[in-house]
Order: structure tokens, then C-alpha cells, then sequence
């Protein structure tokens, strides 16, 4: 009988447990009085932070010794990683690149390339951006239309990439590009590029978001020239290399923890005596927390052991972005009047409740991919 | 858990447990071929000192027996054994109510009594699941640990757990044999995404329960029960309706066996406490301990037992 996906559950190691103290104390050291968390991990881009986070080895955690990584496992980098998050530490700058670009190079990448960039990356001083939407590309990822030409010594990249957050104070970007014409095979012809954003023919405009902020970018490629030591991977190997890089995205708890700030400061609001009706919503949505970060956890083990939980990642990342919706939705009923930093959480979660269920792959798409882990496609 | 154990429970239940014996059961008559097999392989004895076993293995069995939907008070028999170290047919008795009391050898409440001698008067519950309402005839005291209430609770939860993983197969086969259209309803979108969901929460109900296993004999067990009988609970509200859906019409007739399944998770989510009671004493702990001390207690750094112990 299928009885299902498996989580096995997982001890996290004492090593583990050690650090959790250590990166409490170094986040109440380093973030001033006055500011302000926010849990979501696009939110709070600090170049300096980063730096102290990469003295302290925070970053490439489990990557080779000889690229300046830490050879720890992947649980104590899930153990840093949700503490920097439950304290809404500002972790953007560094977080893409420490949590699928540098994995994509150590995958696939050449020697120079980790050599290069794994390096600057673990110093909290190299960011990178995903080059994978489109315009016209959106959840359908294998219809991209930006071409790379073989030219000597590289490639000439033409197209436009879309909704890249941070494109414009990051260094690099990864982009997803059409290395032969369409043919009948979808996934085939696609190769991935890594691209300096600073290069002639690129040119970064912002896109301004409902809620005000303008993280994310439209990076259109003109021309623009990219040598032979810019091809990640194999060429024409591209979709393989996103799907494998997917499983990354989707798999941290950055996905259930957007609005966990919003959680703090419902019960600040509620005392320490609250209603049953506050006492009945924080049981509810604490048993799904407590829940999702187990399951976040097995799948930290499951990559430890080496695996690509593609599937498993997608499966929590849904539920998880589900619960951070329901989150905000549900204390916004409850709410008792008078606390304007709950309402300032609220206002700020509701703002970008709507990315939650889009980026790192819609709702709609995660389902498809747990279907297709069901035997069903 | 125990792997023979594992093993057994799967094959005894798998074999001994059909739609006969359930409708059987669930007009009154005592399934005493299926007790005879129970008895003889020891799996009444699991959790108990005597056997070697340990609290994983009981609940690891009632997740197996919701799985099967075992139509016998295991839960009842084998949190009695593991306490008052019996090896016979006892159930327990809360609020004056006791899975098959009226064939029972002995009934325990969780106040704390027990007898061999009881008058009993048969009931069910909305799964048909024998709850006779009991009165205990010149009972003693006996010693109990102040959570048999939450114990009973975490046994819920692991029926549920099981009996989830075994609707979620049933959804999928049905969704991949019943064809509408010109082809099997699991092609369409609209239903593969219905079972991505179910799926999710069969996952993250074995999560949970896993994470309340991990807990029996710790200081924080009541939370971590509250935690577990509350989403787990809620998990089998919505993937009930799910499963409902996707069997159509056919799902709920008498004939089909789908609805031993989803009736006991209606039932089970009820007993021992429904979420609503469960997520506050939860929510009620938390706001004692403060907006700073949350995040510190969704880790709980430290679980009683080892949670790779929980798998075989």
C-alpha cells in the first residue's frame, strides 16, 4: 500500500543545538535597539551584516574546506537558518547565493568557477541573483526565449529576465537560456550562464511591488557577451541544473516563516492571560508551526543523506506558504486594538502575503509536482 | 519502532481485518476470531514491561491498526496492559463510556478505579465503534500517571495518522481507475491538486504524531499532545472531505468501505478532546511564557526520546 511521502523524523545533532546559542547571541550583539525584525528573508539587505555573518563561517556552511566552506552538515546550517529568520535578522544580500547558487556550482560548476566565486560567497560579499522568469516565462519555465549565440570565446546573450530580486546591488546572476532553437523535446537546448550584472549590454530597471518596495528587477541582455568560462554546467544540460537548483529553493524554512513576526507580537498583544478565542488561534497556528518545522527538518536530513528531495520540498513549501496566508488572515480576525507594532506586522505581511504562493514556484505548480510524486502524471 | 512488530501488525491486520468483520463489528458483534489472532501473536501486550516494548512500539501499532481500522479497543487494551502490567482484555472507561466493555475481563477509568465486575449497557460512536457506557461494581484504586488522559489522546492521534495514510491510497486508486470523460479523473488537474493537499496533510499528520511520540514521559508531553491531537484533527476534517470528493457518490454508500474510514476520523478527532480544547491549553502555555519565549518553544531542543527511534 502507498501510505504516502515519508518525513522520517531527525535528531538534530549537538552540534547543532550548540550553535543555536551562538547565533542568538551574535544576533543581539550585532542588530541595534531600534530595530526592526521582519521574518520574511527578502525583507532587510545589509552588505555588513552579511560580512559578519560570512566571519563567522555562516555562510557555505556545508561547502568544501578548500572553497573557504564549513564542512558542517546541513543541519546546522538549517539550525542558523531559522534562527536568523525567527529573529528577522537582515539576511537577503547573501541568501540566494548561499542557498542555490553556490550548491549549483559545487553540483555542476567548473573547479575555476567554485574557486572564483565559492570563496567570495562564503565571505558574505558576493550576492548572486536567479535568472529563470521571463515575461512570457513564467511558471512555464521551459518556453524561456533568451538566446545565447555561440560566438569565439563565448556567447552573445540576447532576452530579458524578469522579477530578479536584488539585480540591482548584486554581482552576478545564473541565468536559464536557450542554447539551440525550440525543437520537440521542451526541456532540451536550454543551458544556464553565469552572468556579470555589471557587464556591457546588461541593464537592470526596477519594478516597483504593491507593497511599495522595489527589490525585484526586469534584466534585459543586449548584446551582451559572456565567455566560455560563464557556461555552468554542461551545455544544453540547463533543465536538469534549474530543477535540481529548485529543490534548494524550495526546501528552507524560509517558506513557512515569512510571517512569524506577525505570530510575536499576537501574543505580546494577548499577555500572558488571553482570551479563549486568542489562547484557541495561537494553539492552532502553533500546532501547524511546530508540524512544518519537523517536516523542514526531515528534509535537512534527507539532503544531509545526499538525496533530492524535490518533491518533499515542494510538498512542505506549499503547506508552508498556506500557513503563512492563513497566519496573517487569522490573527487580523482576532487582534485585540492598541498594539501598533502587531499592527505594523499585519499591514507589512498583508502587503506581501500575495509572493508567498508565487515565487520559488506557484501553488499551482507545487501541486503538480506532488502529483507527479503521487504517480498521477 | 520494532520492526517484527511493524511487520506483524501490518500482515495480522492486513489478513484478519475485511468489510465483513467491520460491519460485523460495527452491529455489535464482537470480532472474537480476530482477538484469538491479536492475543496469539502478543500484539495486545505491546508497550507493555513484560514484553520488551516500548511506548514507539504501542503507538507504531495503533498507527498500523488505523491504517486497517481494527475494529477492537486496541488503544484501550494496550495503554491498560503497558500500566496495570495485565495481559488480558482491559479497557478503559472515561466519562463513563468503554470501547466493548460488555466483553471485556476487567475496566479501568481514568480516575483511577478499576474492577472486574461492571454493569455495562451498549452505545457507539458516529463510526459505529462500540462505546458502552459503564458502571463499575465494588472497584479498587489503582496508581495511574496524571497524563493517562493525554495518553489516550496521543492514541487517537496515531489511529488518525494511520487511517489517513490508508485513505490517501484509496483516493489515489480510485482517482486512477475510475474513468469520466474518456479517461481516469486522476488526468484532470482539478482533482490531482485535491490529492497534492490530502497528501500534504497525511504527511504532515504522521509529522506530528511522530513529534508527540518522541515526547511520551517528557515534561513538555501535555504540549506536545496538544499539538499533534489539534492538527492532526484538523487534518482529518479536510482530508475526509477530499477523499469524499474524489470517491463521488459511490463513497458514500453503505457498500463501499471508504466510510470506516473516514467516519472513524470524524469520531477520533472528537474524542479525548476535539482541537478547539486541545489548541487552547496549547495556546494558553505559550502566552503564559511570553512573545519572547515563542520561538524557544516551537524548538524544544530537547525530545524525550530519539526521534530515529520512532522509524524501524
Amino acid at each position: 500500500m502507498f501510505t504516502g511521502l515519508e518525513f522520517e523524523p531527525i535528531d538534530l545533532p549537538a552540534t547543532a543545538e550548540a550553535l543555536r546559542t551562538e547565533v542568538r547571541a551574535f544576533v543581539a550583539s550585532e542588530l541595534p535597539e531600534d530595530y526592526w525584525p521582519n521574518s520574511d528573508f527578502n525583507e532587510g539587505h545589509s552588505p555588513a551584516f552579511s560580512r559578519k555573518l560570512g566571519e563567522r563561517g555562516w555562510i557555505g556552511m556545508t561547502w568544501p574546506e578548500r572553497f573557504g566552506g564549513g564542512e558542517r552538515t546541513f543541519f546546522e546550517r538549517y539550525v542558523v537558518t531559522e534562527e536568523l529568520l525567527a529573529a528577522g535578522a537582515p539576511v537577503s544580500a547573501h541568501w540566494i547565493a548561499d542557498r542555490q547558487s553556490g550548491p549549483l556550482l559545487l553540483s555542476y560548476g567548473t573547479e575555476a568557477q567554485c574557486r572564483r566565486y565559492l570563496p567570495q560567497i562564503v565571505r558574505g560579499e558576493c550576492y548572486f541573483s536567479i535568472g529563470m522568469s521571463e515575461p512570457n516565462s513564467g511558471s512555464d519555465l521551459a518556453s524561456v526565449r533568451t538566446r545565447a549565440e555561440r560566438v569565439a570565446d563565448g556567447w552573445i546573450v540576447n532576452g530579458t529576465k524578469i522579477w530578479t530580486t536584488d539585480a540591482h546591488r548584486n554581482h552576478y546572476i545564473i541565468a536559464l537560456v536557450r542554447t539551440e532553437p525550440p525543437s520537440d523535446d521542451r526541456h532540451a537546448g536550454l543551458s544556464q550562464l553565469l552572468v556579470d550584472l555589471h557587464a556591457d549590454g546588461v541593464t537592470v530597471r526596477p519594478i516597483r511591488n504593491l507593497a511599495g518596495g522595489e527589490d525585484f528587477n526586469e534584466v534585459v541582455f543586449e548584446d551582451c557577451f559572456v565567455p566560455d568560462e560563464g557556461l555552468v554546467g554542461e551545455r544544453g544540460n540547463g533543465w536538469t541544473q534549474v530543477t535540481s537548483e529548485l529543490g534548494y529553493e524550495r526546501s528552507g524554512p524560509e517558506r513557512f516563516l515569512s510571517a512569524f513576526r506577525v505570530l510575536v507580537e499576537f501574543v505580546r498583544a494577548m499577555g500572558n492571560d488571553p482570551s479563549r478565542d486568542e489562547a484557541v488561534l495561537l494553539g492552532r497556528l502553533a500546532s501547524h508551526l511546530m508540524t512544518l518545522r519537523r517536516m523542514s527538518i526531515s528534509v535537512a536530513g534527507m539532503l544531509q543523506q545526499g538525496g533530492s528531495p524535490a518533491v518533499e520540498s515542494a510538498l512542505v513549501k506549499s503547506l508552508g506558504n498556506d500557513f503563512e496566508k492563513l497566519l496573517g488572515e487569522l490573527v487580523r480576525l482576532q487582534a485585540p486594538p492598541g498594539h501598533p507594532r502587531l499592527e505594523r506586522c499585519l499591514r507589512q505581511t498583508l502587503l506581501h502575503s500575495p509572493s508567498f504562493t508565487l515565487r520559488g514556484g506557484t501553488r499551482e505548480i507545487l501541486r503538480g509536482v506532488i502529483a507527479r510524486g503521487l504517480g498521477l502524471r | 519502532m520494532d520492526r517484527l512488530i511493524e511487520d506483524t501488525a501490518e500482515r495480522i491486520f492486513a489478513d484478519h481485518v475485511d468489510k465483513g468483520v467491520l460491519d460485523r463489528a460495527e452491529s455489535g458483534e464482537f470480532p472474537n476470531a480476530l482477538w484469538d489472532v491479536v492475543r496469539e501473536s502478543g500484539l495486545h501486550l505491546v508497550g507493555s514491561a513484560q514484553s520488551g516494548t516500548e511506548p514507539v512500539d504501542l503507538y507504531g501499532v495503533l498507527r498500523i491498526a488505523g491504517r486497517h481500522a481494527v475494529p477492537l479497543p486496541l488503544a484501550e487494551v494496550l495503554v491498560a496492559n503497558s500500566l496495570l502490567d495485565e495481559a488480558g482484555f482491559i479497557t478503559i472507561a472515561a466519562d463513563g463510556v468503554a470501547p466493548w466493555a460488555r466483553v471485556a475481563d476487567g475496566v479501568l477509568t481514568v480516575d483511577g478505579e478499576f474492577s472486574r465486575r461492571f454493569e455495562t449497557e451498549p452505545d457507539t460512536n458516529l463510526a459505529g465503534e462500540s462505546r458502552d457506557r459503564v458502571v463499575l461494581v465494588d472497584a479498587e484504586r489503582v496508581g495511574l500517571p496524571d497524563d493517562l488522559r493525554e495518553r489516550l489522546a496521543l492514541s487517537r492521534v496515531a489511529l488518525m495518522a494511520g487511517c489517513l495514510e490508508r485513505i490517501l491510497a484509496m483516493a489515489i486508486d480510485f482517482a486512477t481507475e475510475r474513468e469520466q470523460f474518456g479517461r481516469p479523473i486522476s488526468r484532470f488537474q482539478a482533482v490531482q491538486h485535491n490529492l497534492a493537499v490530502l497528501a500534504g496533510e497525511t504527511a504532515a499528520a504522521r509529522c506530528a504524531c511522530d513529534g508527540a511520540v518522541a515526547n511520551v514521559d517528557s515534561s513538555g508531553f501535555v504540549h506536545h499532545v496538544a499539538a499533534a491531537k489539534a492538527r492532526v484533527g484538523e487534518a482529518a476534517g479536510v482530508a475526509a472531505e477530499i477523499v469524499h470528493q474524489v470517491h463521488g457518490a459511490m463513497g458514500f454508500t453503505h457498500e463501499h468501505s471508504l466510510h470506516h474510514f473516514t467516519r472513524r476520523l470524524w469520531a477520533w478527532r472528537d474524542e479525548f478532546g476535539r482541537e478547539g480544547r486541545w489548541q487552547e491549553t496549547l495556546g494558553r502555555r505559550i502566552a503564559a511564557g511570553g512573545a519572547d519565549a515563542l520561538w524557544d518553544f516551537v524548538v524544544d531542543p530537547s525530545p524525550h526520546i530519539s526521534p530515529s527511534r520512532l522509524w524501524s
